[in-house]
């Protein structure tokens, strides 16, 4: 899988174009806001959006797990999109995600959609420090690097006469944003109030995914 | 001989009314009179100034006078606008006041206010004026059966408007609902001319119906303006002509400007203010104005307060304006039933004719207008084509009917098949589309404790609403009529309309566009709301509105084709015009009318193929995209296409040798299915069809993103659907839109059926006179939407690393 290789906090990370981050030091694959169970949370508004999220988003999983063998996976915030969610977990989810856990330490780092859910065998954590890397759903006030969620980020690229609006990794000299790896998920702008309020408007590393590549601008 | 006996309507309530304004009964009116009292349904075809509305409710005066003091509500009055509804009602006030009447009648639109609503449907008028979408509402609520089941007649007006478009759908699906309250319930339409009246009486009659026709014997004038400019090749401005335009505007007292898009009308009411020396009172009125702004225009209109309106199709139906004395039509007219109803707009007066200027924009428009002009001289109008009903209109309507009660899946299948356009819906789909109200109807069954109708235990034929919550979720999203996605335009704390996100996307801060006839620098957008000031810039973009460009009818092309190959006519053309037939005639070749001439040439180091097939933009669009995907086939290294109503061209670095095996239906059959994967255009008709099924609830104008729950857009559900269950209702749905519309399916296999045989293939050294104007189209390679996303970012990036290894240099 061809990655792009970002320089954070003085670490090499690889940003691949399914939307998970890889720490090759520590052998260490990190997803943020997979909202699993997305669709049945608006089932129970009358929303009914296709079901197969949950199944998509778990299946791009097991196959970044199968390629990469990572010691960790840390999930920064909003593995579930609500309390009804874990409905959409079917015993042969749990079976599957139960053999994954053998090899691979889960790390479930809790984001505001989720804080208030257990799922059997997970454990999950406000936030989690590796030396001198803060991983937590929402940025909060530390000297430390923070790698995050929560913002969906996406950029505004205007050229050449022509808008996109592309789902990206995002940071500035200290916190890191991931882009979220759901399937039925949207984005806010980082240029909006709530991104800039965290990263600011200047000197962001911004990299766009695009089909088969993470681009870097 | 008893006068009585040839006109009844001398007997008639309001024949009073009628001898004391000196006027006196068309005989359409009183054959209608007369089909209608021996229980026929009618459509009645009849031009502007015949007294059509009156003609409508000729019937329900006269029942409702018998009856003596009838309670409750007795005629139903459906028009397409609700603009048009209250002019009816004034209308109808004249004779029913000055006679004195005991018939009450009110209107009812979405503008109707809360309280007058509950009050109408607590005491309901004799005569109810509505439109389809507030008459779909009415059959919603609980006791719309009561409300409805001494209703005798309903009257559609505009029928024509009706025939091929989801809202036809809807209302012909509430018709059957008002037969079935009320079985006794008589339909009358009211329609402009129409070439296929058969079709029209199919779609809104039952059994026992008849067709009552009115033909204006007064043609109306129709000129091409005479310019002493030169018509540009290309390019749909007309700016060669403004002048001569506003010559045109002095010399009439009141003059409708009608053009083709929303961008034509805002580029054209700048131009004329540009140069409006003699400060004339020129206005602008297009759809996405805001409403007020449009009000105020069209009352300066009836009061003779403007002197020129420039105006989109948002003018073409509506309000009589008596004193319009002139119309001008910038641009190709498209169609021949559509410049007439631009054209009826002057003069409503049966006796002398209407007069119009036609202003074409390039050459090919030339002999478009020109060609129009013909075949209004020969009453020669276009077909409009019924359409089978759509799916995602009938979801709607199970959604709606659920609303108003419980109620058993065989009974309102038997009713639904009742109306026209879905005589051949099959109980299947039927019931799918029942499963996609109910929990979306997927085959992965996840929803079950979520359902939005139920089952009876009882009886499993029986559906239900699981609770009224959910009644006001459908009367959000009532309606067939999506708009793109829009964004209200604020100068100051004033609104001045709405303008498409995806036009506002693009603008920087700092950018100035011309909007409501102004100049406005964009300076941010927030919570939905773009704010701008004033500016005096010069540079200007202009807002590009996708929903404005329709394609040439056939009926046109045909006479277009006809009229290219009279030869004997082109000496009396402005003298370009001629001259550039004449040298197409003697470097190539003018096609016969049953021709498809071809013209391959080469052409700065790439080899150019043009296929002049008259098929519209829509086929022509399809067929470049299909033409490239075999010539990639083929090896011929295709670059891009560019197509219009007239031709296409596609451009390839390698000679193009087997265009004559290429061109045929086989093309269409075996590249289709991929095309239609490849791009968006299954997926811009799919979120039309989630909206209007219900799957997902409408994003109303005003309405923000809640700061949490970021909106899904209806694309991801696309993506996911198509992957994981390509059979889904709502993709075939959605398909069967695409193809009818956008692709222009039927239109392109026509073509291609009888294409092989009537090839004309001229390879030539360079560039013919007729291949110019398409040529000249050619501003950017049409790549697919994930190709230029991707093309995007490659570029960009590339550049920002050029820029750094300069800057490192440095």
């Amino acid at each position: 899988m061809y990655y792009q290789l970002i320089n954070f906090g003085n670490e090499e990370f690889h940003a691949y174009p399914n939307k998970s981050l890889y720490w090759k030091r520590l052998n260490t694959l990190i997803v943020s806001d997979l909202h699993i169970g997305k669709s049945i949370s608006y089932a129970k508004n009358k929303q009914f959006l296709p079901p197969y999220d949950t199944k998509e988003i778990l299946n791009k999983l097991y196959v970044c797990l199968d390629k990469i063998k990572p010691s960790n996976l840390i999930i920064v915030g909003d593995l579930l999109h609500d309390v009804f969610s874990t409905l959409s977990l079917k015993d042969q989810d749990h079976k599957n995600l139960s053999k994954y856990m053998k090899n691979t330490d889960f790390i479930w780092i809790k984001g505001n959609h989720d804080k208030n859910i257990q799922i059997e065998g997970f454990k999950n954590f406000t936030n989690y420090k590796i030396d001198k890397f803060l991983f937590t759903h929402i940025p909060i006030e530390t000297s430390l690097f923070q790698i995050c969620g929560h913002y969906h980020p996406k950029v505004k690229i205007s050229h050449r006469g022509k808008t996109i609006f592309k789902t990206t990794f995002v940071h500035n000299e200290k916190i890191f944003i991931l882009p979220s790896f759901g399937i039925l998920t949207g984005g806010l702008d980082i240029n909006s109030k709530k991104i800039s309020d965290v990263l600011g408007m200047k000197n962001l590393s911004i990299y766009p995914v695009g089909q088969d590549k993470v681009y870097k601008l | 001989m008893n006068i009585n006996k040839s006109n009844p309507l001398l007997l008639h309530p309001l024949n009073k009314w009628m001898k004391k304004k000196k006027w006196s009964w068309f005989p359409h009116q009183i054959e209608t009179f007369r089909h209608v009292q021996s229980g026929s349904d009618v459509v009645v075809f009849a031009p502007t100034g015949a007294g059509k509305t009156l003609t409508g409710f000729i019937n329900p005066i006269d029942d409702l006078i018998k009856l003596n003091k009838f309670k409750g509500l007795h005629t139903l009055y459906i028009s397409p606008l609700k603009s048009l509804a209250n002019d009816i009602v004034r209308n109808l006030e004249k004779p029913i006041k000055e006679l004195d009447l005991n018939i009450s009648f009110q209107v009812r639109t979405g503008d109707t206010t809360p309280y007058k609503k509950q009050k109408q449907k607590q005491k309901p008028p004799n005569i109810l004026i509505t439109t389809p979408e507030s008459l779909a509402l009415l059959n919603s609520y609980e006791n719309a059966k009561e409300f409805f089941q001494n209703l005798k007649y309903i009257i559609i007006d505009e029928i024509h408007t009706f025939l091929d478009n989801k809202r036809a759908d809807l209302l012909s699906l509430n018709i059957e609902r008002l037969q079935t309250f009320s079985p006794n319930l008589q339909r009358i339409g009211l329609s402009a001319t129409l070439k296929n009246k058969q079709d029209a009486k199919k779609w809104l009659c039952r059994k026992k119906s008849k067709i009552v026709s009115y033909e204006n014997s007064v043609l109306p004038k129709i000129t091409i303006l005479q310019s002493k400019e030169r018509i540009p090749w290309s390019g749909h401005m007309a700016t060669y002509s403004i002048n001569e335009i506003y010559k045109e505007i002095m010399k009439s007292k009141l003059t409708i400007i009608f053009v083709n898009t929303r961008a034509q009308a805002e580029y054209m009411f700048k131009n004329l203010w540009l140069i409006n020396k003699k400060k004339l009172k020129i206005a602008v009125h297009h759809g996405s104005l805001e409403k007020n702004l449009r009000l105020k225009v069209e009352n300066n209109l009836s009061k003779g307060l403007v002197d020129c309106v420039v105006a989109t199709s948002s003018l073409e139906l509506g309000l009589d304006y008596g004193d319009v004395e002139k119309i001008i039509q910038v641009g190709a007219p498209k169609g021949i039933n559509r410049l007439l109803q631009r054209v009826g707009r002057s003069n409503h007066n049966l006796n002398t004719p209407s007069k119009a200027i036609l202003v074409p924009t390039n050459r090919f428009e030339f002999i478009e207008a020109k060609a129009a002009i013909e075949e209004i001289k020969k009453n020669n109008l276009d077909k409009i084509d019924l359409k089978e009903g759509s799916f995602d209109v009938v979801a709607q309507h199970i959604f709606a009917t659920a609303c108003a009660g419980q109620f058993d899946i065989n009974d309102l299948y038997v009713e639904i098949i009742k109306a026209y356009p879905y005589k051949n819906l099959n109980f299947n789909d039927f019931k799918a589309l029942i499963n996609l109200i109910q929990d979306g109807g997927y085959i992965l069954k996840n929803y079950d404790q979520f359902k939005r109708i139920f089952q009876l235990r009882e009886d499993k034929n029986i559906y239900k609403l699981v609770n009224r919550r959910e009644t006001r979720k459908y009367r959000m999203n009532v309606g067939t009529i999506i708009e793109n996605p829009m964004l209200k335009i604020k100068l100051g704390t004033k609104t001045l309309g709405n303008i498409e996100e995806v036009f506002i996307q693009n603008l920087s801060q700092g950018d100035s566009f011309i909007f409501a006839g102004q100049v406005l620098e964009f300076q941010s957008m927030k919570n939905n709301l773009v704010q701008v000031k004033r500016s005096k810039s010069l540079i200007s973009k202009i807002p590009s509105y996708s929903g404005g460009r329709m394609p040439l009818s056939t009926n046109l092309a045909n006479s277009v084709r006809a009229l290219l190959a009279k030869s004997n006519m082109w000496d009396l053309y402005p003298e370009q015009i001629t001259e550039w037939l004449k040298r197409q005639k003697n470097i190539s070749k003018i096609p016969k009318k049953d021709e498809y001439l071809v013209e391959q040439f080469p052409r700065k180091k790439n080899f150019y193929t043009v296929i002049y097939t008259f098929a519209g933009w829509h086929a022509n669009q399809t067929l470049g995209f299909l033409l490239l995907r075999c010539f990639k086939e083929f090896n011929y290294k295709p670059l891009g296409f560019v197509a219009n109503d007239y031709a296409i061209v596609l451009w390839s670095l390698k000679e193009v040798k087997e265009i004559k095996t290429i061109l045929n239906l086989g093309l269409l059959d075996k590249h289709l299915d991929n095309y239609l994967e490849e791009t968006s255009i299954v997926k811009r008709y799919f979120r039309d069809n989630a909206i209007i099924s219900c799957l997902i609830e409408r994003r109303l104008p005003g309405m923000e993103k809640t700061g949490k729950q970021v909106l899904f857009s209806s694309d991801l559900i696309y993506t996911v659907l198509k992957k994981n269950e390509p059979d889904h209702i709502l993709l075939k749905s959605s398909y069967e839109d695409a193809k009818k519309n956008m692709i222009d399916y039927d239109r392109l296999r026509e073509i291609l059926k009888k294409i092989d045989k009537k090839i004309i293939l001229k390879k030539l050294t360079s560039i013919s006179p007729l291949a110019v104007p398409i040529i000249l189209e050619i501003n950017r390679e049409n790549l697919s939407k994930k190709e230029t996303d991707e093309y995007i970012l490659e570029d960009l990036e590339h550049e920002i690393l050029k820029e750094a290894n300069v800057l490192s240099i440095n």
